[in-house]
């Protein structure tokens, strides 16, 4: 890659994205999470609904992504988190979380989201400050997006401010390289 | 992966809406893209849940709905705070303007009177930037976003105190294959109260 | 503050989502303080009529004092969703009470704006009643 990632990634937003109001995009994904919590009343498959969401979501985002930031391959694990961060998030979500906290063997790392358009507005109930991952969904969307490219990681937030936290943190984790032969995709 | 270390999480600590302040914000955007993703999924739930197509445009029409009477507030609260429209046009043509720029970035093309009935309005987009970037079926996209838009605008009507029979239809042209109509019927209350202050 | 006054915010379904006392009544000086509590809430209520009548006439969302009962005002005002704040007090204060309606939609478009909060469910929230405490003895 010639380019760094962050500029690419800004590159990208600035020239080749459409966008809409992140209120809207806020306030519908609310709209979403009051349904499901409607639907289940059950913080815990709120959560795991949300992240199905964002599987879908991946394995289908993948190609947009690929197709607008022109990556072929990512080298290491390590370019594949610089990519996630600076271009992914980027150019969809307009943001740049920051890569941090790299185990000793460079399989596990963590996004910090300093800025989140998904949870603007919202103040979690008391009795879901312990149980709701709110902004699960993005969780979901790397498992999928990464399973796609071969891939397989286990995703999850350890923190978010809405819950009272200091940051807003997910953990990424390389579970192994797939073969080529990939599944087409959950339901 | 383990779960949190439960770490106590402090009620003083979480972010307290009520010190937001609301003016900020406007400049804030995410790609169509990302939203498109979150529509469809939206809408492939709401497949999931639905007992036919009636029962899924009934929420995707839920789902916009919530969206519109929170929009309502905000975009009011902004553009022209302490005021309140009390003429079923102006409604409209608030809808038309403000509301549709906000939530699409541009006005709706149309806004007229139906031809037949005089309770009849129509708001219509060429092609509402959401339709063209979800990934299923034309068709359905377009029934889809359409129920969802429609919700929106209920949402308004309601909220102005104009309640109306909101629905939405594909008025697709050579020209514009993904048109969109959302034809609202008034409650007959909305106009002989329309007419008495007129006249006044 | 030595007048008394009750604050009520009425759903689109003419179901209260929150109230508020303030004023020696509200403590219970003079006793009777249940009884004071239902007539509060049975003036507010035929006050909802003239609310539904005057809001056509202005573009106003407050429509300052719609009505009167014995020593009692009723001012009100009208959120852009339809949602109404109703306030008994017993001494005019205009500009006070426009000051109070404004500070207080702003807290509740805060709000409803959070996915959690259900359009038209009372408003349970503890630092909502804070604020709006806060924002009745700056303003009344």
């Amino acid at each position: 890659m010639l380019r760094q990632p962050r500029q690419t990634g800004d590159e990208i937003w600035k020239t080749k994205v459409d966008k809409i109001s992140a209120e809207l995009f806020t306030l519908t994904y609310g709209s979403v999470v009051a349904q499901l919590m409607k639907d289940h009343e059950n913080y815990i498959e709120v959560n795991k609904h949300l992240e199905k969401m964002g599987y879908n979501i991946g394995v289908r985002l993948i190609e947009d992504f690929l197709a607008k930031s022109g990556t072929t391959k990512c080298g290491d694990f390590r370019e594949t988190a610089d990519t996630i961060a600076k271009i992914g998030f980027k150019i969809f979500l307009g943001i740049s979380p920051t890569v941090t906290n790299w185990s000793a063997d460079s399989k596990e790392f963590s996004l910090v989201l300093e800025d989140n358009p998904l949870s603007d507005f919202v103040e979690l109930p008391e009795d879901a400050v312990t149980e709701l991952w709110y902004s699960n969904v993005l969780c979901g969307v790397l498992r999928g997006a990464l399973e796609m490219v071969h891939m397989q990681v286990e995703v999850a937030f350890v923190s978010d401010i809405l819950r009272g936290d200091d940051l807003t943190e997910m953990r990424v984790k390389l579970v192994k390289y797939l073969e080529e032969e990939v599944p087409a995709g959950e339901d | 992966m383990s779960q949190s270390t439960a770490r106590p999480s402090s009620s003083l600590r979480r972010p307290a809406i009520l010190e937001r302040n609301l003016s900020k914000g406007r400049s804030n955007e995410v790609s169509v893209a990302a939203y498109a993703f979150l529509f469809a999924e939206m809408l492939s739930y709401a497949t999931k849940k639905s007992s036919g197509i009636q029962d899924m445009e009934k929420k995707l029409s839920d789902f916009g709905y919530r969206v519109g009477i929170r929009f309502l507030e905000l975009i009011v609260f902004r553009e022209r705070p302490g005021r309140r429209d009390t003429r079923l046009l102006n409604v409209l043509s608030f809808i038309h303007s403000t509301i549709w720029k906000t939530l699409f970035g541009k006005v709706a093309d149309a806004l007229e009177k139906g031809t037949e009935n005089e309770d009849e309005y129509m708001i219509s987009d060429n092609e509402p930037n959401i339709t063209k970037f979800i990934a299923v079926p034309r068709e359905m996209s377009q029934l889809s976003c359409g129920a969802f838009i429609g919700g929106v605008v209920e949402a308004v009507l309601d909220g102005c105190g104009f309640p109306a029979r909101v629905s939405a239809h594909s008025t697709a042209t050579d020209q514009f294959p993904l048109r969109t109509t959302i034809l609202m019927k008034f409650d007959k209350t909305v106009l002989q109260r329309d007419k008495t202050f007129e006249a006044r | 503050m030595a007048s008394n006054s009750y604050f009520v915010i009425i759903g689109t379904r003419d179901n209260p989502l929150y109230e508020a006392e303030w004023g020696p009544q509200a403590r219970g000086e003079g006793g009777k303080k249940e009884e004071h509590k239902h007539l509060n809430q049975f003036i507010v209520h035929a006050a909802l009529d003239v609310v539904d009548d005057l809001m056509w006439g202005t573009n106003s969302m407050y429509l300052k004092v719609v009505d009167k009962f014995n020593e009692w005002y009723i001012s009100a005002y009208i959120t852009a969703s339809g949602v109404r704040f109703m306030l008994l007090h017993d001494a005019a204060n205009t500009d006070g009470i426009r000051n109070f309606f404004q500070d207080t939609h702003e807290l509740y478009i805060k709000t409803l704006l959070n996915p959690f909060t259900e359009i038209n469910a009372p408003i349970t929230s503890a630092s909502f009643d804070t604020k709006v405490r806060a924002l009745a003895r700056k303003w009344l």
